[in-house]
């Protein structure tokens, strides 16, 4: 089987998944069945990564004249990203088991996952962008179809947004290709650019805004809000990471040095992040939009972990990355499933659903726990670990990190009390809060990955640790 | 023989072919015959006219675009009238002289004033008036700029000299500005932005689509020599005229709420995309760039105004409103309308979105960073109207009873041959870059 077949397979077939599956619920274990051989193909091929560099899985549709060649090649830090997509992709069709217009939404969600595996394959720079805009058309329908009342603004808000940020990216590969004379990531060093420095600004800018990071953040809201709790699942745990993906792999290993001059840039937006996020979440009433910007608050302590430009700072925010997509992912469903159940999202018309549904209020908590960073979760870890590298990085701008940290459990602290424990409220009363064995099936993976992850955490850094082996950093700070 | 005496002689003989089951197969048979002898390389060109190679494939294009577009008619008259336009256009494609090239396109002209002759309502006569009379502007500028062309005491019978003297470079751009109101270039836009809103979708789609796609390519066939002697004054002017066009297309279109309207001032947008190829003309991409667009905006723009032609109600108007929910009354229909739409905004994986960026990349070779970011942020803006089309067909409910007419299957097939032009041109690159 020739590999580009897990990119155009997907966005051939969903098509025909879409005009041919209408009546029947076939579409949806196709997918599932789909995404379950897709995990393991992921599997299989990060046990064939050699030690460093690239695993070369095909050249297609060659055009020399514009260097325009599908490259297809995974390293460490691509495989990592395909196996935590993949996983994910299998929990969201797991969560949306009894999702509405069925034959519609699975054929984009088959659709999302060639476009996503295209942008983490491809070593060719202007095949990258190509996929990484493509993943915005399922993403748009998929917002704007089962989102809620403002689902169209938003939907029509991410995508503009995004697509303009994302014009910035595509001159800075152009000049990239001006100067070098190649599309080819692997190919391209920092020496042989002639304007480092726009080609730096232009990258930042543009990932930033997918990350997302202050104050480029304000479209993921919005769509984080009004999305399905399977899609904002899918935003922020795959979307936001395709995001941090490109600035790790673009705007830190591509150009090191530009990075080293402007590291302070990340930083501060990472600070910037982690605490206006925190202290919008302290504010909001609303349970899912509270969700939504504590994961821009951890995205921030991504960044954090980024500016630092150190092994250890980079592997942390890798675990921090992958961590915060397994807390941020359990938080959106269940607040989204008692949304479902009271048709409220304000925290003052819950309450006391502890009581009423033990099991899930209990894995709420702990997912919560785990994004303040408490001990034994994978919050912890990835906090932990960003702290301590940022502090031999940075020293004393730690403290805005240690305030950040106590901003997080103070939000996340107080909804706890006002949602899951406290008095029972009237609309909690009236509901019933039944749960398919599917759904709560992919909610406990979620729970279990955050315990085991979090007390053994070596497990994850035995492989995030040699992705960036291969590197060089142009030497530490 | 050379594929414009099948198309010519074949609308000659359609005068004599008055059943349209007979005389749609029929053109469709020809149309590919003329494929066939384009592709083998064994016509004998008339004099003054010949096709350069790298040229081939979109003439290729044009008779695909072609085939599909007669699948779309039904009246004998209106095959007719296309037949002789296509014709015509690939008089002006292939010429390769002044005159030549002068001559085609005063003939295209005259074709595309019979074409929108065909007159049902109050609203087409404006649409057609409007036409007629900025033509007719556009043919004397023209006649004046070869006037003075000929007054330098250069030769009408060779290609445009690359050392023109005094008056004659004002002969040129005369002419250059003449052929720019076919072109719809701001400030020569006004007619087009009513009239292709006016007339008949399916007459639209025929001008804005075929014809102007034509006429881009080649007046830059024409007089990207000349342009490129003489950067220093013309990259500026272009370059403004271009800037204009783009961003003042993409700001009207946003501000429209009929369909047709909406994709003229796009179609006005999309002139300002091809006119950036004068402006890097120095640049060895420009050609392919302009190429590029070219066959992705044919697909495109004739495929969209056809399907809106089909879906619109007898009176020809169609508004956003009445396309609520198209998605759920006729699922083929709305992915024809949304795919389109999406290679219009520059969507990747279609062929609008390659096109866009061999452009784009064509400014940055000429170091016009700046403006290439523009350009860019620009066409990313215009996302917003686009998109939000498509919202209307999957977003919205049906919240009157919308007259959206049901499409036969000839239609939908003649829509997948756009379709994949779109979606191969969107993937596979290398064919017009290796042609």
């Amino acid at each position: 089987m020739s590999y580009v077949a897990l990119i155009f397979a997907p966005l051939v077939f969903s098509g025909f998944l879409y005009l041919f599956t209408k009546k029947s619920p076939l579409a949806k274990y196709i997918v599932l069945g789909y995404f379950v051989f897709l995990f393991v193909e992921t599997l299989f091929l990060y046990l064939q990564l050699p030690q460093n560099g690239y695993l070369m899985l095909g050249k297609f549709l060659e055009v020399k004249e514009f260097g325009f060649i599908l490259t297809l090649e995974i390293d460490r830090l691509s495989s990592v990203m395909l196996l935590l997509t993949s996983l994910l992709l299998i929990l969201v069709t797991l969560s949306s088991w009894s999702m509405q217009k069925e034959s519609a939404y699975f054929s984009l969600l088959l659709f999302f996952s060639g476009a996503i595996f295209g942008v983490f394959m491809s070593t060719n720079l202007m095949w990258f962008f190509i996929f990484w805009e493509l993943t915005l058309i399922p993403m748009y329908f998929l917002v704007g179809i089962w989102g809620g009342d403002g689902r169209v603004y938003a939907a029509l808000k991410f995508f503009l947004y995004t697509h303009v940020a994302s014009m910035f990216i595509l001159l800075a590969f152009f000049l990239i290709f001006k100067q070098t004379a190649t599309f080819d990531m692997t190919q391209i060093q920092e020496s042989m650019l002639v304007t480092p420095t726009l080609i730096w600004w232009l990258l930042f800018v543009g990932f930033a805004v997918k990350m997302p990071l202050f104050p480029f953040h304000t479209w993921l809201p919005d769509a984080h809000v009004e999305a399905s709790a399977p899609i904002s699942v899918l935003l922020a745990g795959v979307l936001l990471k395709m995001g941090a993906y490109a600035m790790i792999r673009f705007v830190i290993l591509m150009l090191p040095q530009e990075a080293h001059k402007y590291a302070f840039v990340l930083l501060g937006a990472g600070i910037l992040s982690l605490l206006y996020a925190g202290v919008m979440a302290l504010y909001e009433t609303h349970l899912k939009k509270m969700v939504a910007y504590s994961s821009i608050s951890h995205m921030g302590l991504v960044a954090i972990g980024m500016a630092t430009l150190s092994y250890e700072g980079l592997s942390a925010a890798l675990f921090e990355m992958i961590g915060h997509a397994f807390i941020i992912a359990p938080l959106f469903l269940i607040a989204g499933f008692f949304h479902y159940k009271t048709q409220s999202w304000q925290m003052q018309d819950l309450g006391g659903i502890m009581q009423k549904a033990p099991y899930i209020s209990a894995l709420f908590v702990l997912a919560g726990l785990g994004a303040l960073g408490l001990p034994a979760t994978m919050g912890f870890v990835g906090e932990i670990t960003i702290f301590l590298s940022a502090l031999d990085t940075y020293g004393a701008w730690v403290a805005f990190i240690a305030f950040g940290a106590m901003i997080g459990s103070g939000y996340i602290i107080w909804t706890l009390r006002r949602v899951i424990y406290g008095p029972m409220s009237q609309k909690v009363q009236e509901s019933n809060f039944s749960i398919s064995w599917v759904e709560f099936f992919a909610l406990a993976v979620f729970g279990i990955a955050i315990v085991a992850f979090g007390v053994y955490p070596q497990a994850l850094f035995d492989a995030i640790n040699e992705v960036f082996s291969a590197y060089n950093l142009g030497g530490a700070m | 023989m050379s594929p414009f005496v099948f198309l010519f002689g074949m609308a000659l003989l359609s005068f004599g072919v008055r059943n349209v089951k007979i005389l749609q197969p029929l053109s469709i048979v020809v149309v590919i015959a003329a494929f066939g002898v384009s592709l083998m390389h064994t016509a004998t060109p008339l004099v003054g006219f010949e096709t350069p190679s790298s040229f081939i494939l979109f003439e290729l294009v044009l008779f695909v675009v072609t085939i599909a577009t007669l699948l779309h008619l039904e009246q004998t008259i209106a095959i007719t009238q296309t037949l002789f336009l296509v014709a015509t256009a690939l008089l002006v494609l292939e010429s390769n002289t002044l005159v030549s090239f002068v001559i085609a396109f005063e003939s295209l002209s005259i074709v595309s004033f019979i074409l929108v002759s065909f007159i049902r309502t109050k609203k087409e006569a404006q649409g057609a008036i409007k036409m007629f009379i900025s033509g007719s502007v556009a043919t004397a500028i023209i006649v004046l700029g070869v006037a003075l062309y000929l007054l330098e005491g250069h030769s009408l019978l060779e290609a445009v000299s690359l050392e023109v003297k005094g008056f004659g470079s004002v002969g040129i751009w005369l002419i250059l500005f003449g052929v720019f109101y076919k072109l719809t270039i701001v400030p020569m836009h006004t007619w087009a932005a009513d009239s292709y809103a006016e007339i008949s979708p399916a007459n639209s789609a025929i001008l804005s689509g075929i014809a102007k796609t034509v006429v881009f390519v080649a007046t830059f066939k024409t007089f990207a020599p000349f342009l490129e002697k003489n950067t220093t004054f013309s990259e500026p002017i272009l370059l403004v005229l271009a800037l204009v066009t783009i961003t003042l297309g993409n700001f009207l279109a946003l501000f429209s709420k009929e369909i047709t309207k909406i994709l003229s001032y796009s179609s006005i947008a999309h002139a300002g995309y091809m006119l950036l190829a004068f402006v890097s003309v120095k640049s060895a991409y420009a050609q392919n760039a302009l190429l590029y667009m070219a066959i992705a905006y044919i697909f495109m723009q004739t495929a969209l105004f056809l399907l809106v032609d089909k879906l619109s109600d007898s009176k020809g108007e169609l508004y956003l409103e009445d396309l609520k929910a198209l998605g759920k009354k006729d699922k083929l229909s709305a992915l024809f309308f949304s795919v389109q739409l999406f290679s219009l905004a520059g969507i990747p994986l279609l062929a609008g979105f390659l096109a866009k960026a061999v452009m784009v990349y064509a400014l940055v070779d000429v170091n016009l960073v700046f403006v290439a970011l523009f350009v860019l942020l620009n066409s990313a803006l215009s996302v917003g109207y686009y998109a939000s089309i498509v919202r209307y067909f999957y977003f919205e409910d049906a919240t009157k009873e919308n007259k959206i007419n049901p499409i036969s299957l000839k239609v939908y097939f003649a829509q997948a041959i756009f379709l994949a032009g779109t979606l191969f041109f969107g993937v596979f690159a290398g064919v017009v870059f290796e042609f």
